[in-house]
């Protein structure tokens, strides 16, 4: 068979493979010759994380809940209805659930058993994700990890960390910052970021334009 | 055997693979129990992790009705109970050193918990029968 996997994303690797790297080749070369793996659902799999699926449409999620008050309270009662609205739904994300960041309550998120994680809302996990050292201190030392994440909250802010044991999959809605009265619901979105929606970050306000620059 | 083929990909994610299971389970527990981790170390899978086992938490939701995977995991059917959001204060979990005002919320299944005996009397034997 042919070694020219199509989502290898072009050129000639500049490093040896690693062990894992060369044991995934290895299963997906032997899967593709017993017929048991399809190469082009693989690519369309790879393609649908890669292109279609990832942390803008958990934004775009967040960002309605801070204009809309109604869809914030659809939203924290019933989320995986709520997000289904804007069109996201499906596997890994068939039991939503979103908690709200508040002044006194800080949300984050964690599997500290593999790596679970809303996948129609963020896509795929990054790698630090699903590393052991993010999964054993998320829960053993939530502030530690904030704080190395650049978040330092105070010692009145509650912290609640959110092991993903089961099927539930959580997203987590931050704060609105300051600064962004009036901005659109698209504008919005842009500020919202990934980590944001783990619990890791809080969501930074607006880069204000540099004074004599039109706004 | 089944394939994925390459047609079906988007139909196959957007469907996903529901573990809520639409049957009438009694819960054994209501938000507001507390609630004890049983001490169990199963050599197949689990989803109780061990930092969890043998502590004291509270109910705080309960989700419905779900496969409990230890069992259908093992290819011994889907056992559908009830999960709970149950609420670890962290210094039950991690000890004196933890934050005090912190806490680590698990989702957990009928099958991991016992009551908590209330005030030195035995609390109420749950409805079903377990082990």
């Amino acid at each position: 068979m042919s070694h020219e996997h199509r989502h290898e994303h072009g050129g000639t690797p500049q490093r040896p493979l690693t062990e894992t790297e060369l044991r995934v080749r290895a299963l997906e070369s032997l899967l593709t010759e017993k017929g048991l793996v399809d190469p082009k659902a693989l690519d369309a799999l790879i393609d649908t994380y890669e292109t279609k699926v990832g942390p803008r449409n958990g934004a775009r999620v967040v960002a309605r809940a801070w204009v809309d008050p109604a869809y914030k309270a659809r939203l924290l009662n019933d989320a995986t209805a709520a997000i289904a609205e804007l069109g996201y739904t499906g596997r890994q994300g068939e039991e939503m659930v979103v908690l709200e960041n508040t002044p006194t309550v800080h949300n984050m998120v964690v599997c500290t058993l593999c790596s679970c994680y809303p996948w129609p809302v963020l896509g795929l996990p990054p790698v630090w994700y699903k590393s052991p050292p993010y999964r054993s201190r998320a829960v053993l030392d939530p502030r530690g990890v904030l704080g190395e994440f650049g978040v330092a909250l105070p010692d009145g802010v509650e912290v609640r960390v959110w092991d993903s044991t089961s099927e539930v999959r959580y997203l987590v809605l931050p704060e609105r910052p300051p600064g962004t009265e009036g901005m659109s619901e698209g504008e919005l979105a842009a500020l919202v970021t990934r980590d944001s929606m783990i619990g890791v970050a809080r969501v930074a306000p607006p880069v204000r334009p540099a004074a004599g620059t039109p706004a | 055997m089944r394939v994925l083929r390459a047609q079906d990909v988007g139909k196959v994610l957007l469907k996903g693979g529901p573990a809520r299971v639409n049957e009438p389970v009694s819960p054994r527990f209501r938000p507001g129990d507390r609630v004890h981790t049983r001490t169990i170390n199963p050599t197949g899978h689990t989803r109780l992790p061990r930092y969890a086992r043998g502590r004291r938490g509270v109910v705080d939701r309960d989700w419905g009705v779900f496969i409990f995977p230890d069992s259908s995991a093992a290819g011994r059917g889907a056992k559908p109970q009830h999960l709970y959001s149950v609420r670890f204060e962290a210094r039950d979990l991690w000890g004196p050193a933890a934050s005090a005002r912190d806490a680590i919320y698990l989702d957990l299944w009928d099958d991991y918990l016992d009551p908590v005996e209330v005030g030195g009397s035995a609390a109420a034997p749950p409805d079903t029968p377990h082990r």
